[in-house]
């Protein structure tokens, strides 16, 4: 994924259509694939800011007979981000999930009516083991610009059928 | 593309194209080859070692009625039921509440494919925004609403109805109105929750009644309500609510069956809310 010239594309897509959650932006970016599937993907979402590997816990209700995506995402250079859910029990009820880099996402069929737990995991390796050279590039400061801050953005969408 | 821009949020289509084209979108069949992410089996709920995330993201009426629709076959059109044009006052609490009540009347319409209903919300919108100062963001979705309902695009009326109810509360919340777009969702619930009460009390079952499940939903909006500041959380009218509410959540509690009778019960409690503000007669 090169993550770079994504940055840079929603940067100026920013400067043109105000401002854009990029974090939002790629969870939606790995949602686009199950749209053609059917999914419904809402316009409500979850986002913030965490410190790297803390892990973030959602609450939502889910309704037995739909089938649903959870995708979650992160634009932070090098961060990577994995997304699980559980029932009131705190049992694993994802069916399938994926996580590659920036973003990822995980399915689920509830068995029950119910509110269900999703959590979340941002993740950031500072020396840039496994960033290419222009991405550990990307990551050193120039007069405080692009230093990493100590918290990583999220944001988190998912969609029904 | 086509089908895509039905069903993805519509704020962030032109943002989607930019980079489906630009950086080549995910297929399903290539994410799955990535790292297979590795959930644990289970975690402590009641000891996490994290952050309880404070955001609670209601459900618009379409999941649950998606739902309904597997289960059985309801006569959508029976449920529509747009109040007369009464002027709605001034209390922008109200306001906000029935323009989510209006936005749950749009997707029952959806489902019920009724055109001509479906445009008369549609412009409906539009008048309430204007009545609570946000026409200008209001505008663009309402004309699509009324476009899309012309073309029988109802995946589209779907989206739109979405992205109205989340415009109007995203508006609210830059203007530092949070307490106003907890409301929308609130008027959105409650009119889905009354007309699946409805039509599950007309043909009852189990399975159907399991959708009414939402204890955590009626938790949240009775804390919403309670932490109401200013006059408009001690009206009437909120206060009705408030009561409405904990009597929903005494019928709803958790991990027990809703027989026949409490389905009733919450679809009479539900109903006389909504006549608070809503089906409120001239």
């Amino acid at each position: 994924m090169p993550i770079l010239a994504l940055c840079g594309v929603l940067s100026i897509t920013g400067l043109v259509y105000g401002f854009v959650n990029e974090a939002i932006s790629l969870a939606l970016e790995a949602a686009t694939p199950y749209v053609e599937q059917g999914f419904e993907v809402r316009e409500d979402n979850w986002s913030g800011e965490v410190e790297p590997g803390k892990p973030l816990l959602i609450r939502h209700q889910l309704f037995r007979g739909n089938e649903y995506w959870f995708w979650a995402g992160t634009s932070w250079p090098g961060a990577t981000i994995k997304v699980d859910v559980f029932d009131n029990e705190g049992n694993s009820v994802g069916l399938e999930s994926f996580a590659k880099d920036s973003f990822a996402g995980v399915r689920t069929l509830p068995q029950k009516t119910a509110t269900y737990f999703i959590r979340v995991v941002a993740s950031y390796d500072k020396e840039g083991k496994g960033l290419t050279a222009a991405e550990r590039g990307a990551n050193d400061p120039v007069d405080g610009v692009g230093e990493f801050s100590g918290s990583l953005d999220w944001g988190l969408v998912y969609g029904y059928r | 593309m086509i089908e895509m821009s039905r069903r993805l949020p519509s704020s962030l289509l032109h943002l989607t194209a930019i980079l489906v084209v630009l950086v080549g979108a995910t297929t399903p069949g290539k994410a799955q080859s990535e790292t297979e992410a590795a959930a644990p089996e289970r975690i402590d709920l009641t000891n996490f070692p994290g952050e309880l995330v404070d955001k609670v993201v209601v459900p618009i009426p379409a999941e649950i009625f998606a739902v309904l629709d597997k289960l059985d076959e309801p006569d959508w059109d029976s449920g529509i039921e747009l109040p007369g044009e009464n002027a709605p006052g001034r209390d922008r609490a109200i306001l906000a509440l029935i323009f989510g009540s209006l936005v749950g009347e749009g997707f029952i319409a959806v489902q019920a494919k009724n055109s001509d209903e479906i445009q008369k919300i549609g412009r409906r919108v539009l008048s309430l925004s204007e009545s609570l100062g946000l026409a200008g963001a209001v505008r663009p979705h309402s004309l699509a609403i009324i476009e899309a309902a012309g073309k029988s695009d109802w995946e589209k009326v779907r989206d739109e109805l979405d992205a109205t109810q989340q415009t109007v509360r995203t508006t609210m919340e830059s203007l530092r109105d949070d307490e106003l777009s907890g409301l929308v969702s609130l008027g959105g619930w409650l009119r889905g929750t009354n007309v699946v009460t409805a039509f599950i009390s007309n043909s009852f079952s189990e399975d159907k009644a399991e959708l009414l499940n939402q204890p955590g939903l009626i938790a949240h909006f009775r804390t919403m309500l309670g932490s109401m500041k200013g006059p408009s959380g001690k009206s009437p009218q909120i206060r009705a609510i408030s009561t409405g509410l904990a009597r929903l959540e005494s019928i709803i509690t958790q991990g027990t069956n809703l027989a026949e009778e409490d389905v009733n019960q919450l679809r009479d409690i539900s109903r006389a809310m909504l006549d608070e503000y809503y089906f409120v007669k001239p």
